[in-house]
């Protein structure tokens, strides 16, 4: 609201009163204008009529006197005249100009000036008749000293028989206009009427002008200026931050409906802001969770990169020690065969034997982990490399007690690995129930197609009756060196050189125990083809 | 008397052949390495070769496939590291008698030596 009075240009209210302000100023002086005009007309035109009749009555008053020639009457008859309220002066001249008779005594016998109305109403230039005006004007108005207009009415006289037939003989029957009787009347009375009426015109449309910007101003502010400040409010909070604000409605004129749509534009907004909020917390967690897996990726890549070279170096070194370990071997044994037996020196021997075999055995599951190292991307027919790799433990003494139940699906499937590197996996997993079941149960072998992350994966199954992994030592299984066996008969290197091999080609392995009741190992493999027998 | 030859360049495993196998009645003789296991071949016949696999003169592999090349009647028996499957197959496809693995026990060494020349 200060508005309107400090800074208008600011303020629409101010804007619209101004306008509106103008307008009616405009249009009131149009109006006014034109009204003082038509009365004007109409105004003069009485008084031109009245003026008229008074130069009649003026001609009849004198006519009389004339006829006879008296002059003196004739004078003051028009001095008594003058008296009257609206008359200033009455003369008479004739058509050369000379005053005859005059209500002001001393301008009798004076010259009228020619070019003046009193002979230009009739002629352009007076001192040649010919050229006379067709329509003649006969009155004017002009401008008194005191301000106040003055209607000047000229008549002419015009000759008559009884006129040239007088006594006095002045006229000639040639003359047709004998002279004019010429009144001034005054129009200060419809002057001070018009002034009166101009003002109270005026009053009346500044008084409706304060009036209308008065209403206007109020209806503006009730219309516009305050939903409009509460919207600018509104936005001012939005753009600070404030989402939560929100602006009543109070009508449903364009006003109401910008409100309504600043309203739903800000709920849009929020949930826009509120989503945009969640997706970067979702993505946050996203990233942290990927971050966590390349790390987990990365740390398994760099162990199973450390493994890898260890596995180098101990091959070559068992490699090498098998050499003087055959020696050993050999010569304990020659060495035992000279001593008596049931002695002393054979029993030591014996443990330098027994001590070399167990040499012998870590030796061997060395090299195993040594070639185990992922080589070459290739094919691996998995039915068929799981029932050579069966058949192959079926002959030994180990399994000799173990009953074997196998579900291959009919499909040949075939993964993306290594032959020799998973025939391993499958050696180890068939060891490692054989010795959870103290070499005597079941052991289930089962092939399906599964689908991990919309890609298809073979799995491969193997579920033994043996005693069962306790919860605390599966997250352990796939560490190097994790073992549960005696001495010398298990290096822990089984499961974690499977998992190396395994991940190496993109598969998984996981685990599912019950102590007592037995272990269920799933090794899922990348499928690349599955042809139907 | 069966004559028995060990081609190893390794001191110690023709040492525990020949200690094992001569006390058994086996004549056996020794060389450092291929090429003087095939020299000796030339100069007098053997019943029995043991090969190793591995010699840094020339491969056990190569060695075989000469002796088997001239000498298709003479049994060999490869001495190998711990073998993989496939050198085991490939060795006995190229007409090796039998492999065994190192270390191995003097018995075991006398059973396949048995096994193959009686
Ligand atoms: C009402 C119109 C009228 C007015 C006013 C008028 N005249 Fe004339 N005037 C006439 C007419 C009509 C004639 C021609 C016939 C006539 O002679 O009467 C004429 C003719 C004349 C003539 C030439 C003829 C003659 O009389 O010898 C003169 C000069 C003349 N006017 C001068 C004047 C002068 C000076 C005035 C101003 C004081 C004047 N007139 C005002 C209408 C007018
Ligand atoms: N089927 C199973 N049932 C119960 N325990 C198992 C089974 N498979 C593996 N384990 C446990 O996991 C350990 C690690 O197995 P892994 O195959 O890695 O090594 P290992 O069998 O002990 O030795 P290696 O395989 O190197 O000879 C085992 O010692 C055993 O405790
Ligand atoms: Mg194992």
């Amino acid at each position: 609201m200060k508005n309107i009075f400090l800074h208008p240009e600011k303020s629409l209210t101010a804007k619209l009163i101004i306008a509106v302000g103008l307008l009616i100023v405009v249009g009131s002086f149009v109006f006014w204008y034109a009204l003082l005009h038509k009365q004007e007309k109409d105004l003069v035109g009485i008084a031109v009529r009245y003026g008229g009749s008074f130069i009649d009555f003026v001609k009849k008053s004198t006519r009389y006197s004339m006829l006879n020639f008296h002059r003196a009457a004739i004078q003051q008859t028009l001095e008594d005249m003058s008296i009257a309220e609206g008359v200033s002066r009455v003369r008479i001249f004739d058509h050369n100009g000379r005053v005859f008779f005059s209500s002001q005594k001393t301008e009798v016998n004076s010259q009228v000036d020619k070019k003046s109305i009193a002979c230009k109403g009739c002629h352009l230039e007076p001192d040649k008749s010919s050229k006379l005006l067709l329509n003649p004007q006969e009155w004017t108005i002009y401008k008194a000293r005191d301000g106040y207009r003055v209607l000047k009415i000229i008549d002419p006289i015009p000759n008559e028989p009884s006129c040239y037939t007088a006594e006095c003989h002045i006229h000639s029957s040639k003359q047709k206009i004998l002279g004019f009787v010429e009144a001034d009347l005054t129009l200060e009375l419809l002057d001070k009427a018009q002034f009166r009426q101009g003002l109270a015109l005026t009053g009346y449309v500044a008084i409706f002008i304060l009036a209308i910007s008065a209403s206007l101003g109020i209806i503006l502010y009730k219309l516009v200026s305050k939903p409009v400040s509460h919207l600018v409010y509104g936005m001012e909070k939005v753009a600070a931050g404030n989402l939560d604000h929100f602006i009543p409605i109070k009508s449903f004129d364009e006003i109401g409906v910008l409100t309504n749509s600043f309203n739903s534009m800000i709920k849009d907004i929020k949930a826009a802001r509120q989503q945009q909020e969640r997706f970067t917390q979702t993505l946050e967690a996203e990233v942290a969770k990927k971050t966590e897996e390349i790390q987990k990726t990365q740390a398994g890549l760099i162990q199973t990169e450390k493994l890898a070279s260890l596995g180098r170096m101990a091959a070559g070194v068992a490699h090498e020690i098998n050499n003087p370990l055959t020696g050993i071997v050999t010569f304990a044994h020659l060495m035992l065969k000279r001593v008596p037996p049931d002695s002393e020196d054979a029993e030591d021997l014996k443990v330098i034997i027994e001590q070399s075999e167990r040499c012998a055995k870590i030796i061997k599951n060395l090299l195993t982990f040594a070639r185990a190292i992922p080589s070459e991307k290739g094919k691996v027919p998995v039915n068929e490399l799981l029932s050579r790799t069966i058949n192959m433990v079926r002959n030994q003494e180990k399994f000799y007690n173990i009953k074997f139940d196998i579900n291959l699906d009919p499909k040949n499937f075939v993964a993306l690995g290594e032959t020799s590197q998973f025939q391993q996996i499958f050696l180890n997993m068939l060891i490692n129930a054989a010795d959870a079941m103290n070499e005597r149960g079941t052991v289930t072998i089962a092939t399906r197609k599964i689908t991990v992350d919309n890609k298809p994966f073979v799995e491969i199954e193997f579920t033994d009756t043996g005693s069962g992994i306790p919860d605390e030592l599966q997250t352990r299984l796939f560490e190097p060196f994790f073992t549960t066996k005696p001495v010398g008969k298990g290096t822990g290197l089984g499961l974690s050189v499977s998992h190396g091999i395994v991940r190496h080609y993109g598969g998984q392995i996981l685990v599912k125990s019950t102590v007592g009741k037995g272990t269920s190992f799933f090794v899922r493999l990348h499928l690349l083809e599955e042809q139907v027998v | 008397m069966k004559k028995i030859l060990v081609i190893d360049d390794e001191t110690i495993i023709r040492l525990s052949c020949e200690r094992t196998l001569i006390p058994e009645g086996y004549e056996v003789k020794s060389a450092l390495g291929g090429k003087e296991g095939l020299e000796m071949l030339e100069k007098e016949p053997f019943t029995l070769v043991l090969l190793d696999l591995k010699m840094p003169d020339m491969d056990g592999i190569e060695v075989l496939k000469k002796i088997k090349d001239t000498w298709p009647e003479n049994k060999v028996i490869m001495i190998t590291g711990y073998s993989t499957v496939e050198t085991a197959v490939k060795a006995l496809k190229l007409g090796a008698w039998n492999y065994i693995e190192k270390p191995f026990t003097p018995d075991a060494l006398l059973e396949a030596v048995k096994e193959a020349i009686g």
